[in-house]
């Protein structure tokens, strides 16, 4: 029986994300929330392997109660079991502050039923930190592979595990003893069609949900905002560039604009001999 | 006391990664900033790299000529090529040892992977993904800390991240956002070789095979000149005309995500926030509206052209020199120009 | 918890969870049946997008406790009326105050993604059973009568003795049903293209000159918007957001070869316009039919265990920008006749005729019947769209700058520019036409 455990984030959708022109404030109002697209390919990937091998896959997050709606979407993908991990405590945490709790949790469910696997998204599109995955692998000491792009075998009888991931440079194939964890490029799997009776039971799935009260307890110097070691010490808008002279076809012609930026490009130092074009 | 600030060298093949270089100027430069701190107090500050592979003193060396004061390696056939745990161990135990109070990475994929490890066995916090970093004080008065300022919310938000009370300070930086500092000619530093034993324990994965991927040979970070096309256009085929300028002009081709995402050209040749950052010396935007997303990950470039139909795309407000005018026109006749050009220098 | 290869059977199933599937919906849960709505998108409201103003009367006969559930409006309408656009000027005819200053206030100015999803979730608490994501594509017939519906996912079907269709202006489902016997009409459907641009709500307040967010604005624009083409644009004010469009039916567009969206453009860039707009950062664009036809256009609205309403069944009185209030009032007759026909165990076509009784009763059917010849009367006066309001442009501004002209002078310059485009007589035919057209006599 095969145990997969993926560790999801539910953010916002920053394809929406609007600065107030004015304030320049960040507009949250509105701004709909989804599942990391990284953490449901993982997700796929790990239905795909249960659905191979048989077994179970859990799906975990620490967020707002609102987290339940991409808990039920990893349901519909054919996910077994969902926690929410939600407390205000647990609110403003940074990284590490998150790795400790999700290490915390993921010990606690091994401890009932052993996991093989352990999925993250490749980062989350909020943050982009890419670093709750590394985290996690050094707190629980698992073999950690990054960017995966394949899982190429998963051997439950010799305890193995066979992943393909990508370097800057090329792909290289890792073997590693389980259990182990992995964080997921989108390549890793597709993200299934689920069926209705699968969507429509997933609808009316309800995650269980952990709190500091229980069912396991947790350190609460290593909670939040206070259990975090990096702060926030001030936010603003980026700097803007300023933009130079524009020249119009419509003035100057097609041939006599391309001239005329031509001209300017080369007159730059070493931009003549960079390109090869003399001025 | 020694103030370490550390830069991790990354290599990978016994080939060292540039931005490693870039790393070594801006930790020279904090270095610098704390200078007032050190006249007072009578304590010294070094930049200092770290090394971690097999046959890799020479890379050692060569940090030194970008301005390491020492270099730390370890060398061992164990760690030839990257893997997560024994690196993080033993880059743990050097950190353990010489308590640097600043520590930068690459935020490459295996400096993110290092990095994030790292600072959890170390027992610290560390800001991903950094664009900007400065020695300062919170409040007047107060002992300079690292303030690692980075995008969020998809670039539309700057935020400074202090880690006040653990070190170091970590923080992975974007290669290609700081530039290469000069190469000294006759390096004064040192290259000082731990023995660290890369035991059994340490190792619980292996690589089985290296594949070459084709696509990612591509590498338009260190490019000098980039020709970049957008959702603009219109068409996969338009890249094309982008490649054939490119070509002209010696440069690669780069692209926004849009386009991308719409399948027209391969993850490796994008730029911006979630691709690449580059900052080449021309960088020609053709067809892209100039999303904030996409000039976070270009606006450093020495020239940037901006060829767009729409005289209110935000591309303007950035560009160099802006043509308005349809990419189709310009482009062809552009080629034409520089052929005509390069012809008349032969001829 | 449930099975998951329990075979799905409700007592009614509902397509759409618009304005008019909502209604329906909740109008059903409350007769006791079990209901489940169907929707194509993300979430209600996700696909979904229009001028607009919602309709307070039709809001409160669903919930009437409407505005205690604090929904998600942007403005009430306090100001509305006509802007006459010519070339570079513009003459506003709008009222406020007076009969406009009802309590409530009569109109409400939303944002479908937000309001649709909200409406969804009321008739939630009520019990109905939403499946987002998931598209209807066909209907299950049994001895030739319909008993549930085929979605797109694997074991897709659901079954039900009774199909409200609430499917919108794209009416496929209607089509396959053979109530209708084509797609609407190119000259009985309007596109309309549309952008919502965000501006703080201070400079909104000072552009329209509203006293405050509490007041907004509804507004027809008619003349040089529509470059003379059967149509109307609009402008409705969000809280920090303007919302503006074009609607041209699609004949004329095509026929003309405009492209919609430099139809918006040029109406955005009109030197009116430009002003009200200026600074603002786009937030969504948008193209949407708008089933202009009304009664020309209604196909049959019941069958052997299947109602239509909303735009799906031409429901939309474009004169007056009305389509959400006639989809949730026949959305709630199509409840209400669901739960009858449960009530007698029978869902023929026979026992489904109620659905269109009860809207002959209502303003629905009344107002579509009444307005049954305005889209053709429109296409077959494009002068609506051009001579009037560039006349009433210069006939206001010349009466207005008499430039020591003496006044017989003025008043003849004035009939001329008339005249010059329409003879007068044409034009005394076209205000009895338009009268009649109106009365629907
Ligand atoms: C979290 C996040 C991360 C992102 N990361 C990135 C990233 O890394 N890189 C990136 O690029 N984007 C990124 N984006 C997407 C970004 O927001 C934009 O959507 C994208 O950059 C737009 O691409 P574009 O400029 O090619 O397309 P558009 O915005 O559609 O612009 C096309 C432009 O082409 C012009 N045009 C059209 N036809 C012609 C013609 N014939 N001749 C001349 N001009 C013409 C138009 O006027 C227009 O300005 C990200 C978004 C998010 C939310
Ligand atoms: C630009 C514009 C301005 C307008 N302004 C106004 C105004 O100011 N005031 C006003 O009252 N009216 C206005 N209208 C008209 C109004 O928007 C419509 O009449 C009203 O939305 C109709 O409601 P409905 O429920 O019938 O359809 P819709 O709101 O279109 O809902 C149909 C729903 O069904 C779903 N659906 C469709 N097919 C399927 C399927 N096969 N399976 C599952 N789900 C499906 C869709 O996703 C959608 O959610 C305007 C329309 C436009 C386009
Ligand atoms: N709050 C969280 N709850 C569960 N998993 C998380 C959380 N935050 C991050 N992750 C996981 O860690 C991955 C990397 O996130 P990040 O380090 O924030 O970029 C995500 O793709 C998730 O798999």
């Amino acid at each position: 029986m095969f145990h997969a455990l993926v560790s999801i984030k539910q953010v916002p959708d920053t394809t929406n994300i609007r600065i107030d022109p004015e304030t320049n404030n960040l507009i949250r109002q509105g701004v709909p929330t989804i599942l990391n697209p990284y953490d449901a390919h993982a997700v796929a990937a790990a239905v795909e392997w249960k659905r191979k091998l048989g077994g179970q896959v859990t799906v975990i997050t620490m967020g707002p109660a609102s987290a339940v709606t991409s808990l039920r979407e990893c349901i519909e993908m054919g996910a077994d079991r969902a926690i929410l991990i939600s407390d205000r405590k647990f609110a403003g945490a940074d990284t590490w502050a998150t790795s400790y709790v999700l290490s915390e949790v993921i010990k606690a469910i091994h401890a009932e039923q052993p996991i093989d696997l352990v999925f993250f998204g490749k980062q989350a599109i909020d943050g982009d930190t890419a670093q709750v995955g590394p985290g996690v692998a050094v707190r629980l000491d698992l073999p950690i592979i990054t960017y995966a792009v394949k899982i190429h075998e998963v051997d439950l009888q010799n305890r193995k595990v066979v992943i393909e991931r990508k370097t800057e440079s090329r792909n290289e194939v890792i073997r590693a003893s389980l259990p182990a964890a992995l964080t997921c490029e989108k390549e890793i799997a597709e993200i299934p069609y689920a069926s209705l009776p699968d969507l429509v039971y997933s609808l009316r799935y309800e995650p269980e949900l952990w709190t500091t009260e229980g069912p396991i307890s947790f350190d609460p110097t290593q909670l939040g905002l206070r259990g975090s070691p990096t702060t926030v010490f001030k936010t603003g808008t980026p700097e803007k560039h300023k933009g130079g002279e524009v020249i119009k076809t419509a003035e100057l012609g097609v041939e006599g604009a391309v001239r005329t930026a031509l001209d300017k490009i080369l007159a730059v130092e070493g931009m003549a001999s960079l390109l090869g074009v003399s001025k | 006391m020694t103030r370490r600030f550390w830069v991790y060298i990354e290599q990978e093949n016994g080939k060292p990664h540039q931005v490693s270089w870039e790393l070594l100027g801006v930790a020279r430069r904090l270095a610098d900033e704390i200078k007032d701190e050190l006249e007072k107090s009578g304590d010294t500050a070094l930049v200092e790299g770290v090394l971690v592979g097999h046959h890799v003193e020479h890379i050692a060396r060569e940090a030194l000529h970008y301005g390491a004061d020492t270099v730390y390696y370890v060398d061992d056939p164990a760690v030839k090529h990257y893997l997560n745990k024994p690196y993080t161990t033993v880059l743990t135990q050097l950190v353990k040892k010489y308590q640097p109070e600043v520590m930068l990475v690459g935020a490459t994929t295996l400096g993110r992977d290092l990095a994030g490890s790292v600072a959890t066995s170390v027992g610290t916090g560390l800001t991903a993904d950094t664009t900007h970093l400065a020695m300062g004080s919170p409040k007047e008065g107060e002992k300079k800390l690292l303030m690692a300022t980075r995008p969020a919310f998809g670039g539309n938000v700057i935020a400074t991240i202090l880690c006040r009370n653990h070190r170091p300070q970590m923080a992975t930086v974007r290669p290609r956002v700081f530039s290469m500092p000069e190469r000294i000619a006759e390096p004064k530093g040192q290259v000082v070789r731990e023995d660290i034993a890369i035991t059994p324990e340490m190792i619980n994965a292996e690589i089985v095979e290296f594949l070459t991927d084709k696509a990612s040979t591509v590498n338009i970070e260190y490019a000098d000149v980039i020709v970049a096309g957008g959702r603009g256009l219109g068409n996969p085929k338009g890249f094309a005309l982008i490649k054939e300028l490119a070509d002209e002009l010696g440069g690669v081709v780069g692209a926004s995500r849009a386009c991308v995402d719409a399948h027209w050209i391969g993850y490796e040749h994008q730029v911006g926030q979630t691709g690449k950052t580059v900052r080449p010396k021309l960088y020609i935007a053709a067809g892209i509206s100039g999303a904030i997303q996409h000039k976070v990950g270009m606006q450093e470039s020495d020239f940037i052209l901006a060829i767009n139909r729409d005289p209110n795309a935000p591309i303007f407000e950035i560009a160099t020199l802006g043509i308005v005018g349809d990419l189709y026109e310009v482009i062809p006749a552009m080629i034409r120009e520089i052929r005509a050009r390069k012809e008349a220098k032969h001829g | 918890m449930v099975n998951k290869n329990e075979k799905l059977v409700f007592d009614v199933i509902v397509v759409g969870a618009g304005l008019a599937g909502s209604a329906a919906a909740v109008t059903a849960a409350r007769g006791g049946l079990n209901v489940v709505m169907v929707e194509r998108g993300v979430a209600p409201g996700s696909k979904n997008y229009f001028g607009g103003a919602l309709y307070t009367h039709s809001l409160l006969d669903i919930y009437p406790d409407f505005f205690d559930r604090k929904p998600p409006l942007e403005r009430p309408v306090t100001e509305t009326g006509f802007w006459f656009l010519s070339k570079d000027g513009m003459v506003r005819m709008t009222v406020q105050g007076g009969k406009i200053n009802n309590n409530p206030i009569d109109a409400y100015v939303a944002q479908r993604a937000k309001f649709d999803a909200w409406w969804a979730e009321q008739a939630r608490k009520e019990g109905v059973f939403l499946i987002p994501k998931t598209v209807v594509v066909d209907f299950i017939r049994e001895n030739g009568k319909v008993v549930g519906v085929m979605t797109d996912r694997a074991q897709g079907e659901i079954y039900a003795p009774v199909v409200i269709v609430c499917e919108g202006v794209n009416n496929l489902l209607t089509q396959k049903l053979g109530l209708i016997k084509h797609d609407f009409k190119g000259n009985a459907t309007a596109l309309a293209v549309k952008q919502l641009i965000s501006l703080p709500a201070e400079t909104i307040n000072t552009r329209l000159g509203l006293r405050s967010s509490d007041e907004g604005l509804a507004i027809s624009v008619v003349g040089d918007v529509s470059m003379g083409l059967p149509g109307l644009g609009f402008l409705y004010t969000g809280k920090d957001s303007l919302s503006l469009g074009v609607g041209v039916t699609l004949d004329a567009l095509s026929a003309a070869q405009i492209k919609p969206y430099e139809l918006l453009q040029r109406y955005l860039n009109h030197p009116m316009i430009a002003p009200l707009i200026a600074g603002g950062q786009l937030m969504e664009y948008g193209a949407h039919l708008i089933p202009e036809g009304g009664w020309s256009t209604m196909p049959q609205l019941y069958t052997d265990g299947v109602m239509v309403a909303g735009d799906a069944a031409s429901m939309v009185n474009a004169m007056h920008w009305e389509g959400t209030n006639m989809a949730i009032t026949a959305g709630k007759a199509a409840g209400e006749t669901a739960v009858e026909a449960h009530k007698k165990g029978d869902f023929s076509a026979n026992t489904l005729s109620a659905y269109r009784k009860r809207l002959e009763n209502t303003f629905v059917l009344k107002d579509l019947h009444q307005y049954r010849n305005m889209s053709r009367f429109l296409h077959n006066h494009p002068e609506f769209m051009d001579v009037y309001p560039n006349f009433l442009n210069d006939a206001l501004g010349m009466f207005f700058t008499g430039f020591g002209k003496p006044k017989k002078q003025l008043y003849s310059d004035i009939l001329k520019s008339l005249t010059s485009r329409r003879p007068l007589l044409k034009a005394v035919g076209d205000m009895v036409a338009f009268g009649r057209t109106v009365m629907g006599i």
